[in-house]
């Protein structure tokens, strides 16, 4: 990891060029937790990740959700997309954030190429993989708890070049008694799966490919590494009878901490609403549960 | 930071990359061979050659052509370009660059997006408690 120096115990980070200083904020800047705008739908990561964070030394407030979005959901209208990516920035600047740790690899990406060359930025960034390899010698004596799994990672060729994902996860998971990381040399177009659906054809050839390359390894376990890979993956479990988790869920159980994968469980239920249950569909809003999340959870499989 | 206060506007990165691009392109066509996207686009039988040519076209405001435009619509940001560039282009931002303006000029449809960010908060209200709602949104 490149970076500036920084406190013992702090998390490190890359140094954005063009920083620019946060004049005028007083106290010690905070680390944030920038999980992107798509990861609402994965809550349990975010608290898993907060925790685990606060694990290795770093104690982060989570943001995100469609008020902190890098701009890629609208970057067919660069204008909308240059905008929304302006607020984050100037957002993270009136927090007077120190270090930025990232989840999703658009963002991840967005920040480098666009937002901190556009906007200036006076933080370090990492993503979460690397911030909790960094301090993995922290972590490795909360992972009592034996995991059997053949894991096979849904590793992808995109991204690895910005933070090594497809090598410091498997090593965080390999810390895990009981988990056995296969080796297989196959990886998916694209960084994560959610480009792969927008092309006819490639999401289910990855899929395919991907469950082909679990049956030669012996894996029992697909781990996901993005949320829209796990967004994609998890209907595998129902379908095909292979355990799908994300890698934060898989040190989670490790650790032996309470979790559960509600997206998972209504995707791969009969009845999406029943699963989540009346109390909660209504106060999220019948209508827009209907409207706006059911097809996305009903979609072909 | 307000927009009057930003180090440079992203038209002005987007143009001096542009520039970048089309003067040290090569236009061999590695990045296209090296593309996993091209067999799932309408580009698989394509010329590379021409198929840069095109994205540079696209790139500069114009319509390309059919592959041009069929690859660019493919690119999912795999980077495998990047690696077969004997040039230093960064293929991979300039489909990415390609894209945007073919957005712009027509060339290309937007994307759909109108109900991502408000299924992103639907879920949010599904998933998460009220006081992380408030703390984390």
């Amino acid at each position: 990891m490149q970076g500036a120096s920084a406190a013992p115990g702090a998390l490190q980070g890359r140094e954005i060029p063009h920083a620019s200083s946060a004049a005028g904020i007083a106290g010690p800047s905070p680390t944030l937790f920038w999980y992107g705008c798509n990861m609402t739908r994965h809550a349990e990561i975010i608290r898993l990740s907060e925790r685990l964070l606060r694990c290795v030394g770093t104690q982060a407030e989570p943001v995100g959700g469609p008020g902190a979005c890098c701009g890629s959901p609208k970057e067919s209208e660069p204008r909308i997309s240059e905008a929304m990516a302006g607020r984050t920035m100037d957002a993270f600047a009136a927090r007077g954030a120190g270090k930025v740790v990232t989840w999703c690899p658009s963002c991840h990406m967005n920040l480098e190429d666009f937002m901190a060359p556009v906007s200036g930025a006076a933080f370090t960034h990492a993503h979460l993989c690397e911030a909790l390899h960094e301090g993995r010698e922290a972590l490795r004596p909360l992972l009592t708890r034996r995991v059997e799994a053949r894991v096979l990672l849904d590793a992808h060729v995109g991204f690895n070049d910005r933070a090594e994902v497809n090598r410091l996860i498997p090593a965080l998971l390999r810390m895990i008694p009981g988990v056995e990381v296969l080796e297989q040399g196959y990886r998916g177009p694209s960084y994560m799966c959610f480009g792969l659906a927008g092309v006819p054809g490639a999401l289910d050839a990855h899929k395919a490919r991907l469950l082909a390359a679990a049956r030669e390894a012996g894996a029992d376990t697909i781990v996901t590494i993005f949320h829209s890979c796990h967004r994609e993956l998890v209907a595998l479990e129902r379908d095909h009878g292979i355990r799908v988790l994300n890698w934060v869920h898989l040190l989670a159980e490790g650790a032996g901490w309470d979790w559960r994968d509600d997206y998972k469980d209504w995707r791969n239920a009969p009845d999406p609403l029943a699963a989540m249950g009346a109390a909660r569909v209504e106060a999220a809003g019948e209508e827009a549960v209907r409207r706006l999340a059911l097809p996305e959870l009903t979609r072909p499989r | 930071m307000g927009q009057d206060q930003r180090l440079v506007s992203l038209s002005a990165l987007r143009e001096a990359e542009t520039a970048r691009m089309e003067a040290s392109c090569i236009r061999c066509g590695a990045c296209f061979e090296a593309c996993p996207m091209v067999p799932f686009s309408a580009a698989k039988d394509a010329d590379p050659v021409g198929a840069v040519v095109g994205v540079l076209d696209l790139l500069g405001g114009g319509a390309g052509d059919e592959a041009s435009r069929a690859w660019t619509a493919a690119c999912t940001r795999s980077g495998t370009c990047n690696e077969a560039c004997p040039a230093g282009v960064d293929p991979m931002r300039m489909l990415r660059l390609a894209k945007w303006r073919a957005s712009e000029t027509g060339a290309l449809p937007k994307r759909d997006a109108r109900d991502a960010m408000a299924r992103a908060k639907v879920f949010a209200r599904l998933a998460m408690s009220e006081e992380e709602q408030a703390r984390w949104l």
